[in-house]
């Protein structure tokens, strides 16, 4: 029991434990699939987009809500920067175009869930079908391309110092939500919102507002990621992004992103997209076909969760521990009885 | 006396959740009838309503699962699995009955996991049919290496699908869908089990003190909604006439948005079998109407997320403002 204890409480640090396992799976892959260091960078690039729609997802969830539309959002703002830039409109006028996307869907998510009062879950499976739905129509159920912009291209292809480009927009965008979480007044109410609405509330938050805000960031982050993918993908197809936002989900849960709301980071997200991603790159290499990538994605998302409830039960323990012995007399000096 | 006898009557009417839906019914049929022609014939109606059996017992499940407070995304999925299932075993030989018992113990196991994963297991119950959803897609995905099952049909499957009809206009998916409204629908009302399930979905807690086994009855309510999948995808099986593996993709968001329609409520202990059969009428009405209107199919998906919208936001306000007047006119006395 001491030891259960102990180890739970250890593991509760938020983003340890899954460090440490990205780290060993990272070093068994690498005994296990000789090529897997010469692909590793090609993967992580392949990654990015959805390491962003993890630390998206991660920020609302740690908020208390949940955002299911981010993964067509994403594939909708992709779509809407290959438009635009193959219509000829200037580069920066497209990303510019395709980041909106993303904040206006937020913005919309937002605003049916706090302004409406419909339950999260439900509004953003509405949304990720209407996001869903537009793309098909803008893409006519086919595909779009035709970008010719260098600008564009080297987003991702590009590099300084022999590190992809996309490293750099993606890491500086981590860094800041990481500092934005853990370091503003708005990454507190966020955590204060997550861990209790009402006392949020009751302490003088404005939980409206910063709902609203944790979509935004999402939507946002959705959107970036899309201009991302579609500069890798120099083609977006109609269906691009269903289903990454399960991805990015699990990721975040495996990371230690309490659905419950209230605990997780964005490096604590980050480290349980590159997990799940690495699983499923290392599962490839050695022969796993990629179908099998949705289940281990669910299982891991399962074990994740299971995982965060005995975190909890464990810290309910020691809290119920706590109040019963404080509120127990001071016990005086030479007192037996 | 007599007026007193007609509050009491109005106050039943207006706390039944049919009533918004029948309102809705009327609206989008009447203003429909006016504005397209071929919409108010005999053939248009058996076409649309044809090709609404098997959302109708997924909204049947679905409703279920919400009056016990919970939620099955996994419908979808397991009815395409479900699909797979009938069409592989078909193609290698075996007899219709065995077919249709397996593809039914499937979905009541399937229905089985998602109760003990929510239930004993504790996960949210969204995330945990989701994954249920990506398991039963991979599943089928692996079976059928990524492309449709394909030459199993005969004349049984035209006749379960109802592609043909058994007798004059009856089809076996009509007089599937009718036995299971009546079913599931004496089962909620004349039943223990049906109140028990209202009283879970109300308050998990006093029920749970009051000696109920919670967690049972939350169980049996995702395995109902397992075995309603199951059956919808047999149907679906006999009437796609193929089972391309991403049969099953957004069922289960029409299966919400026609139970929330018919007056069932995300918060549980609310909800009607006959409100669900209603909400998908609608909703296949809708569509159908999109469809004569000569709007793109591609648009179609925009349109069932704005419909499920709507759908929240009308239930929201039936809701409240039944509350309102039930308070109005509790506090007159």
């Amino acid at each position: 029991m001491k030891f259960k204890n102990f180890f739970f409480r250890s593991v509760s640090i938020t983003g340890v434990p899954i460090f440490g396992l990205l780290i060993l799976i990272v070093a068994l892959f690498q005994f296990v699939v000789p090529i897997f260091n010469a692909t590793v960078g090609d993967y992580i690039t392949n990654l990015v987009p959805v390491l962003l729609l993890t630390v998206g997802a991660a920020i609302v969830i740690i908020g208390g809500s949940i955002d299911l539309s981010i993964g067509t959002v994403c594939g909708l703002s992709a779509g809407i920067t290959m438009w635009t830039l193959a219509s000829g409109l200037p580069t920066a006028l497209s990303i510019l175009l395709g980041v909106a996307t993303g904040t206006f869907f937020g913005l919309l998510n937002g605003f049916l869930i706090t302004k409406f009062g419909i339950n999260d879950f439900i509004a953003t499976l509405a949304t990720l079908n209407i996001s869903g739905g537009l793309l098909i129509v803008l893409s006519q159920a086919t595909e779009l391309y035709g970008a010719e912009s260098e600008f564009f291209t080297s987003l991702v292809y590009g590099s300084f110092f022999g590190i992809p480009t996309s490293f750099f927009i993606a890491g500086a965008i981590i860094l800041l939500m990481q500092f934005l979480l853990l370091k503003t007044i708005l990454g507190r109410r966020i955590f204060a919102m997550g861990n209790s609405g009402a006392a949020a509330n009751v302490a003088g938050i404005n939980v409206r507002n910063v709902k609203l805000a944790t979509f935004v960031l999402s939507g946002t982050l959705a959107g970036c990621a899309g201009v991302l993918l579609a500069s890798r993908l120099g083609g977006v197809q109609a269906f691009l992004g269903l289903g990454y936002e399960f991805t990015a989900i699990a990721g975040a849960v495996v990371g230690g992103v309490s659905l419950a709301g209230g605990r997780g980071s964005a490096a604590a997200a980050l480290a349980g997209g590159l997990f799940i991603g690495t699983l499923a790159q290392g599962l490839q290499l050695i022969g796993v076909e990629p179908i099998f990538f949705g289940i281990v994605s669910g299982l891991a998302l399962i074990i994740g969760v299971i995982f965060d409830q005995k975190i909890q039960d464990i810290g309910q323990l020691r809290s119920r521990f706590d109040s019963r012995v404080l509120a127990q007399p001071p016990r005086k000096e030479g007192d037996h009885g | 006396m007599a007026n007193q006898r007609f509050n009491i009557s109005m106050k039943k009417f207006l706390s039944d959740p049919i009533l918004g839906v029948i309102i809705l019914l009327l609206l989008v049929g009447g203003v429909a009838s006016f504005t397209v022609e071929v919409f108010f014939t005999l053939q248009n109606f058996t076409n649309f309503l044809s090709g609404s059996y098997f959302v109708m017992l997924l909204a049947m499940g679905m409703t279920v699962v919400l009056i016990s407070g919970g939620i099955d995304l996994s419908i979808g999925a397991v009815m395409a699995l479900c699909a797979g299932i009938v069409a592989k075993l078909a193609l290698q030989g075996m007899s219709v009955p065995l077919v249709i018992v397996c593809a039914l113990a499937v979905g009541a196991f399937v229905g089985c996991l998602n109760g003990l994963l929510v239930t004993v297991v504790g996960l949210p119950d969204f995330i945990a049919t989701l994954a249920m959803s990506a398991f039963a897609t991979g599943i089928l995905f692996i079976w059928t290496k990524g492309t449709p099952i394909v030459g199993y049909m005969d004349e049984t499957y035209k006749q379960i699908g109802g592609l043909a009809p058994i007798y004059r206009e009856v089809t076996v998916p009509m007089v599937i869908a009718i036995v299971v409204a009546f079913a599931l629908g004496a089962m909620l009302k004349k039943t223990k089990f049906g109140v028990h399930l209202f009283s879970v979905g109300s308050n998990r807690l006093a029920t749970r003190q009051s000696g109920i086994n919670v967690t049972n009855i939350r169980i049996l309510a995702y395995v109902i909604s397992g075995v309603c999948a199951a059956l919808s995808g047999i149907i679906m099986a006999g009437r796609n006439t193929t089972v391309p593996p991403d049969l099953g993709g957004g069922y289960e968001v029409l299966a919400i948005a026609a139970a929330l329609i018919g007056g069932a409520s995300l918060m549980g202990g609310r909800g009607r079998i006959l409100g669900a059969i209603l909400g998908e009428v609608v909703l296949a009405m809708t569509i159908n109407i999109i469809n004569l209107l000569g709007v793109p199919s591609s648009y179609q998906k925009i349109f069932i997320g704005g419909i499920l919208l709507l759908a929240v936001l009308v239930n929201q306000l039936v809701i409240s403002s039944r509350t309102k007047i039930l308070m109005r006119s509790t506090n007159k006395k």
